[in-house]
């Protein structure tokens, strides 16, 4: 089993945390298309109209949900264009609906953690997350995020704030856009394998400047 | 001698079936091959060439098979493929995960194709170092099988002039990739060789198959057999000699005996019709792994084998051994932060490895005997693996992601587990499976040769990557499950005193000379090498034998 491509084998390991059944509406969104990927016959490719209803949260719950993963992925700009695609245009919020639907391990997590957000906004503002600025809602959410301006007591939503990251990251780049948008080179086919395009470098110290 | 309707019946169709399929079909004989599952479809069963978002679970499979699925392997992309409806059992304080793929090429359709050959220093490890027992089997002696193996399937690596790896017959390489450029940099200076693995994969066409098209996907299947596979390499010819049947749903149960306690056929389970068929055959190989064939073979007793067909020694079953496999270090290579993405898992595999480097000179310069290799990997990738490594929210956060995506490496060790009495399968005395059959059950626990080695292959991994220049991230807690690595091998050694292995050195069982075995299960012990190319090549060896022996006359054609 040596070489059985431990990448592929920890991505496969973390992504089966959350998992889910067929006929999922939310495809639509997940599947829209960008370029640079190969091109698909498989009909999920292709664009379909509607809008999503949730099947597992209410629509308020929905919505905090959406605006939460996008302001962890969000677009690159306003431009609406896929190739900037923040999680809700990927179609994040859909999926994780999706995966809560399926797996009861996580409704709860789920649940109580969307309260808790709601509940911690009330506290500080006096009003729903939703209703926040944009300064508010960075300020309520950067104690769960950055172990540095962490505050005892905020437990319950720190674990939140990290499961609900790694849905959003899980949900977004197995989106084609969030594929498009990482550089990664995902399903394409060559002649020779490609290979390291600087030998004469190996220890890599002279490398063209990062981008930014 | 019992009316036969075949020379041979083969049971099993994985790398060592497939390969004893081959030789017997091309020697003319006539050969019933026996697979308890069906043969699949690449254009159904493999969904290789999909993105994640082309499948209803991203490639991460129904929830409801999820919860039961052997690991990484089982996913969305092969649903369908793995075994699940034929349980085992794992004795108490033995946490043993065995995925089995019964289906017709088995393992072969989605293995991890790394194909170094042993040598002496493996085959004679009891010589050098005083533990166990050597191979009956010298490296002068195989060294051929090895080549013709080489030339038949395709083998890619480089000529290395290692004492411990033995050089073969290759095609030219897969490339390095940026980072293995870096960290073979650090690891040459720490004396570790890091080099091209030796992996059977078309680089260029080869034998009427084509060049693999680095999809990147090998282990969900190929469609084009780039890869070897039986299914793509041996079935077709085999089946052109008129000379194979192939049953498939076909579960064996035990080995049919004669009044003399000779092998007269196999008797297995229609996984359709739920029926017991018994077919008979002059010869009967048995390959179906190393745990299952053990495993069929304990299940066939009778009065002349009470406790199981060709057990006169009883070591049948004894002797299981293992490689522990675990994450032994992953880090960060700083000088690839923002550089372009590169496809880097364009073989879904260990392009490169570093093998075995301890006690070369001396069998006992460290505080394990024998030796260990770790297959290196990293770079870009289809998913950001290490986002939890990175802080925060928003567009930093995802800029982050992106910066970091060329940058992570990641060190899988193979560790041989040493032979061990605490180690083996024998019959659950209680459990049977969904037709019946008394299940298998395995008793197993690393021994601490190897979890000495799990520790200092922690310690050199983190070397390099500091060597490198590298962010350290750390490694894994513990090792993975046993029976992880699908590398099993014994339960039924070959050696020259009958009294203590179960086969000869050419995989005859002692006791019953109609009865082959053509699979891990004969290895003495497992080594710092993967076991395919191994079986391929034994398995070859043994049926020479045999067809000499049906020459010669000792097996009767029918």
């Amino acid at each position: 089993m040596a070489g059985q491509g431990t990448q592929r084998r920890d991505i496969l390991k973390m992504l089966a945390y959350a998992s889910a059944a067929a006929h999922f509406p939310g495809f639509s969104r997940w599947a829209y298309g960008g370029t640079g990927h190969m091109e698909h016959p498989s009909s999920n490719t292709a664009i379909r109209p509607g809008s999503y209803s949730p099947q597992f949260l209410n629509p308020a719950q929905y919505a905090l949900l959406a605006l939460l993963t996008d302001i962890i992925l969000p677009p690159e700009n306003n431009s609406g264009d896929m190739r900037s695609a923040g999680a809700v245009q990927a179609g994040v919020p859909e999926f994780i609906d999706f995966m809560l639907v399926h797996d009861p391990a996580i409704q709860y997590p789920f649940r109580t953690g969307l309260t808790w957000i709601e509940a911690r906004s009330s506290e500080l503002y006096q009003k729903p997350f939703l209703a926040l600025s944009e300064d508010q809602r960075a300020k309520l959410l950067r104690p769960l995020a950055y172990s540095s301006e962490f505050k005892p007591g905020q437990e319950d939503g720190r674990a939140f704030f990290k499961l609900l990251r790694k849905y959003t990251v899980i949900g977004f780049y197995t989106s084609r856009t969030g594929m498009e948008q990482l550089g990664s080179p995902g399903l394409k086919f060559y002649a020779e394998s490609p290979g390291c395009p600087h030998p004469d470098d190996p220890e890599h110290n002279h490398l063209p400047v990062p981008l930014t | 001698m019992s009316k036969s309707d075949y020379d041979v019946i083969v049971v099993g169709t994985g790398a060592g079936g497939g390969m004893a399929i081959k030789c017997l079909c091309d020697a003319g004989l006539k050969v019933c091959a026996l697979d308890a599952g069906r043969r699949l479809d690449p254009t159904k069963d493999f969904r290789h060439h999909r993105q994640p978002y082309d499948m209803p679970f991203r490639g991460m499979g129904d929830p409801k098979t999820r919860a039961q699925s052997y690991g990484y392997m089982d996913n969305e992309y092969v649903a369908g493929v793995w075994e699940h409806e034929i349980g085992y059992s794992s004795a108490a304080g033995t946490d043993w995960q065995w995925p089995r793929c019964f289906n017709v090429g088995g393992k072969t359709n989605f293995w991890g194709r790394s194909s170094a050959r042993m040598g002496d220093i493996d085959f004679k490890a009891a010589t050098l170092d005083g533990y166990d027992v050597d191979w009956p089997v010298s490296y002068a002696e195989i060294d051929p099988y090895y080549s013709r193996v080489e030339n038949l399937i395709g083998v890619a690596s480089t000529v290395q002039n290692r004492p411990s790896n033995p050089d073969g017959h290759y095609l030219p390489p897969i490339n390095l990739r940026c980072f293995d450029h870096i960290l073979a940099s650090s690891a040459t200076r720490l004396g570790i060789p890091y080099l091209p693995d030796r992996i059977a994969q078309l680089t260029v066409p080869h034998n009427g198959r084509p060049a693999c098209h680095y999809c990147g996907n090998c282990t969900s299947g190929c469609d084009v057999g780039a890869f070897f596979s039986t299914p793509w390499v041996f079935l077709p010819s085999s089946e052109k000699t008129g000379n194979l049947e192939l049953r498939q749903h076909a579960l064996a149960k035990n080995i049919l005996v004669d009044a003399d306690g000779q092998a007269k056929g196999v008797l297995y389970v229609d996984r359709i019709t739920h029926q017991e068929v018994e077919v008979h055959a002059r010869v009967v190989v048995v390959a179906a792994s190393c745990v299952e064939s053990a495993h069929i073979l304990l299940n066939s007793t009778s009065p002349h084998w009470p406790t199981g067909i060709a057990n006169s020694s009883g070591q049948l079953g004894r002797n299981l051994c293992d490689h522990l496999y675990g994450n032994a270090g992953k880090g960060y290579l700083p000088q690839l932060f923002g550089q372009p993405i590169y496809p880097d898992s364009v073989s879904s595999s260990t392009i490169v490895w570093m093998p075995r480097w301890q006690n070369l000179d001396n069998p006992h310069q460290e505080r394990f005997i024998r030796g260990y290799s770790v297959y290196p990997e990293g770079g870009s990738v289809d998913f950001p693996v290490e986002y939890d490594q990175i802080e925060g929210f928003g567009l930093e956060y995802k800029h982050e992601i992106k910066r970091r995506h060329p940058a992570p490496v990641h060190f899988t060790l193979q560790a041989p587990s040493l032979r061990s009495e605490k180690n083996y399968v024998d019959i659950d005395p209680e459990k049977r499976d969904v037709y019946g059959i008394p299940m298998v059950r395995v008793h197993f626990e690393w021994d601490e040769n190897a979890l000495l080695m799990w520790e200092h292959a922690k310690q050199s991994c983190e070397a390099i990557i500091r060597g490198a220049k590298g962010e350290y991230l750390g490694a894994g807690d513990a090792p993975e499950t046993p029976g992880y690595s699908l590398h099993e091998t014994g339960t039924a050694r070959m050696g020259n005193d009958r009294d203590k292995f179960v086969t000869n050195r050419f995989g005859q069982t002692h006791d019953v000379h109609n009865l082959y075995l053509c699979d891990a299960s004969v290895f003495p012990y497992c080594t710092d090498k993967t076991t395919t190319l191994s079986i391929l090549a034994f398995t070859m060896r043994t049926c020479d034998y045999m067809i000499e022996n049906f020459r010669t006359g000792v097996h009767q054609r029918v």
